[in-house]
This record gives C-alpha cells, sequence and structure tokens, in this order.
C-alpha cells in the first residue's frame, strides 16, 4: 500500500518535472573528444614508458655499491671463516673415512691370512702319509720276519717299500733289513 | 527482442570499424539516458554534460562490450556511473564554494488540472529523492521511474535480487519518514 503510494508520489513529482530538455549528444564533438582521450591515453603509456626508461638510466647510472660497514666486513670475515672451517671440516671428515676403510681392509686382510695359514701344507701332509705308510709295511714285515718267521713274505714286503718309496728313510731301514737276511742265509 | 538483435548488429558493425552506426545508438538512446540522468541528479540535472559523458564513454568502450546484457542496461550502468561522479563533483563544488546554489530549482508552472502536486510538496519530494543515499536513490528511479524489472535492475546495479529488494524497502521507510505528511494525505 504505502509503495503504491510512494510510486504515485514519485511519478507525479516526475512527470511535473517534466522530460528533461532534449539532452543533444554532439556527435562530431564526442568523436574529436573521443580521439583526443585515445591520443592522451596513447600518449600517457608512451610518456610513462619513456620516464620509466629514463630513471631506470639514471638509476643504473648512478647507483654505487654502498661501502661496507664494519659490521658488514666482519659478517664478511667471519662468513669466510665459516666456509673455510667447513672446508677443513670435510677434508678431515674424508681423511677419518679414508683410514677406517683402509683398516677394514687390513683386517679383512689379517683374517685372510690367519685362515690360510690355518690350512695345512697339502705337500707336507703327502708326505707324512707316504711316511708313515712307509713305516707300516715295514713294520709288518718286521713281525713277518721276526715274530712269525715268515721270511719270504717279509722279503716281500721289504721289496715292496723299497719299489714304492725308494728315497723314503723306511727304504733305507728295508734295504738294512733284507742285507741281513742275506747275511743270516750265508 | 527485435531491438536487442538490431543491438548485437549495430555492435558488432561497430566492433568492425564502421564507426557510423554510433549514430543509431544516440539516436535510439539519448531520450532514455537523458531521462534517467535527469531523475537520478534530481530533476532537472545537468543532463546535457551527463549524457555527452555517457555517449563518450560508451564509444571509446563499445568494442569491449560482450552483449552479456542489453545495450540499453549498459548504457543505464554507465549512466549511474556517470551521475555518481557528476554528483561527487557537485559536492565538491558546493563544499568549495558555500551553499548559495543549493537552491532548489522551481518546477515548471503547471496548472492545478494539469498535475496533482503542488510545487511545496515537489519540492519536498525532490529533496527527499535527493536526501536518499546513492545506493537508495537508484533502485528507487529504475524501479519506479524507469519502471524497469528487478532482475535487470540488479544486472545494472550489480547486486543480487536480495540486496536489491533490502535496498528498496529502505529507501521505502527513508522516504516515508521524510514524506509522512504527502502519503497520508
Amino acid at each position: 500500500m504505502t509503495e503504491d503510494k510512494i510510486k504515485n508520489l514519485l511519478q507525479e513529482a516526475d512527470r511535473m518535472a517534466g522530460p528533461p530538455a532534449q539532452a543533444r549528444v554532439d556527435l562530431s564533438v564526442l568523436r574529436r573528444r573521443a580521439g583526443r582521450r585515445r591520443l592522451v591515453s596513447l600518449g600517457g603509456s608512451v610518456a610513462a614508458a619513456a620516464v620509466l626508461m629514463i630513471a631506470l638510466g639514471i638509476w643504473s647510472l648512478t647507483i654505487k655499491t654502498p661501502e661496507p660497514t664494519r659490521e658488514q666486513e666482519r659478517i664478511i670475515t667471519l662468513e669466510a671463516q665459516v666456509n673455510q672451517l667447513r672446508t677443513s671440516t670435510d677434508a678431515a671428515l674424508a681423511l677419518i673415512h679414508e683410514v677406517l676403510e683402509d683398516e677394514r681392509r687390513q683386517s679383512q686382510l689379517d683374517e685372510l691370512e690367519a685362515k690360510l695359514a690355518s690350512i695345512p701344507d697339502p705337500l707336507e701332509e703327502i708326505r707324512k702319509q707316504v711316511d708313515k705308510t712307509a713305516f707300516i709295511l715295514v713294520y709288518q714285515a718286521d713281525r713277518l720276519y721276526r715274530e712269525l718267521n715268515e721270511t719270504k713274505s717279509a722279503v716281500e714286503t721289504y721289496n715292496r717299500v723299497i719299489r714304492l718309496f725308494p728315497r723314503n728313510q723306511w727304504a733305507a731301514v728295508a734295504r738294512q733289513r733284507l742285507s741281513e737276511i742275506e747275511n743270516r742265509r750265508i | 527482442m527485435a531491438e536487442m538483435i538490431d543491438d548485437e548488429l549495430l555492435v558488432e558493425q561497430f566492433s568492425r570499424g564502421d564507426e557510423s552506426v554510433f549514430d543509431r545508438i544516440v539516436e535510439r538512446y539519448s531520450a532514455d539516458v537523458g531521462a534517467l540522468a535527469n531523475r537520478l541528479l534530481g530533476w532537472p540535472g545537468e543532463v546535457e554534460d551527463v549524457s555527452q559523458e555517457v555517449f563518450l564513454a560508451a564509444y571509446l568502450g563499445l568494442k569491449r562490450f560482450r552483449c552479456k546484457c542489453s545495450l540499453k542496461s549498459w548504457l543505464f550502468t554507465i549512466t549511474i556511473n556517470k551521475c555518481r561522479s557528476h554528483r561527487r563533483k557537485q559536492l565538491l563544488r558546493l563544499r568549495t564554494f558555500s551553499r548559495a546554489a543549493d537552491k532548489a530549482p522551481s518546477p515548471p508552472a503547471q496548472t492545478a488540472h494539469e498535475n496533482p502536486v503542488d510545487v511545496e510538496t515537489f519540492n519536498r519530494i525532490r529533496s527527499a529523492v535527493a536526501a536518499l543515499p546513492a545506493k537508495y536513490r537508484e533502485p528507487v528511479v529504475l524501479r519506479y521511474l524507469q519502471e524497469l524489472p528487478t532482475d535487470e535492475i540488479g544486472q545494472i546495479l550489480g547486486i543480487s535480487q536480495n540486496a536489491l529488494h533490502v535496498r528498496l524497502s529502505r529507501a521505502r521507510k527513508h522516504l516515508k519518514g521524510n514524506l509522512n505528511q504527502q502519503i497520508e494525505r
């Protein structure tokens, strides 16, 4: 209700004020102004760019590296010292790593050598086995000859020892026994 | 609808470089723009200056117009903005050079039977509308005097429907407070 009344009042006032005097839009003036505006905005941009370029040029010409203050110098010195310390620490660490690696390699080598040392010499082993066999044969031959009086079998065994192990000490013993038997037969 | 299509064609032609079509746009909308400016500036306003500014802005910006709203709405948006800046300039001028110039202009002489509103009432209404803050005066003018649909007003002012209804309601409250006597009559 109030809305309608307000609307009516406003419209009545509007009617009373009447239409505006015909606003004449002068198109030639408008085009001239538009052209001027465009020119101004373009000129403005160009001028702004030029000013910026000049300012940059002046700035780059006049700018000086400021003298470092005492505090800045101290900071620079400290930074240099820190860098130096860092370099030497890195070098020391590298050396420590190298030494540790060497030690590790050395201990591995020692272990391998100990293992190798624990393995018996195969030639010596064979020599021992040969010696043992020769001894057993001579021992058996002695028993055949002395305890069982099997002179023939004992002579065969002594000869076998001489044939199989000619350079062994028991071959010499076998030869000695054979000569004893020969001497006794004579 | 035909008008809108015609507007689109005019805009397209203008964008292609045929600036002569702008004459038709001015011819078609200068009366509407003038009427809106007159109402926003408070019966009567400096309509000629504002119209010139509006069409100058339109001439410079028409190539960027994307037809998301009607050409009329776009021109109305420009008119509102130009009226705001015009009023700001006016206020600055008034503050600088006293308030002597703030005399209410007398309405055109009309006989009683031609119009039911007398001069005193007209001046009261004029003052009440002029006293409204711009954010309330603009919706009032667009809704009650231009009689535009609310969705178009929202588009022109760049506000939601809810905001528009709130502003209209507050504007009515202001007007009711100032024009109580005339409303009760």
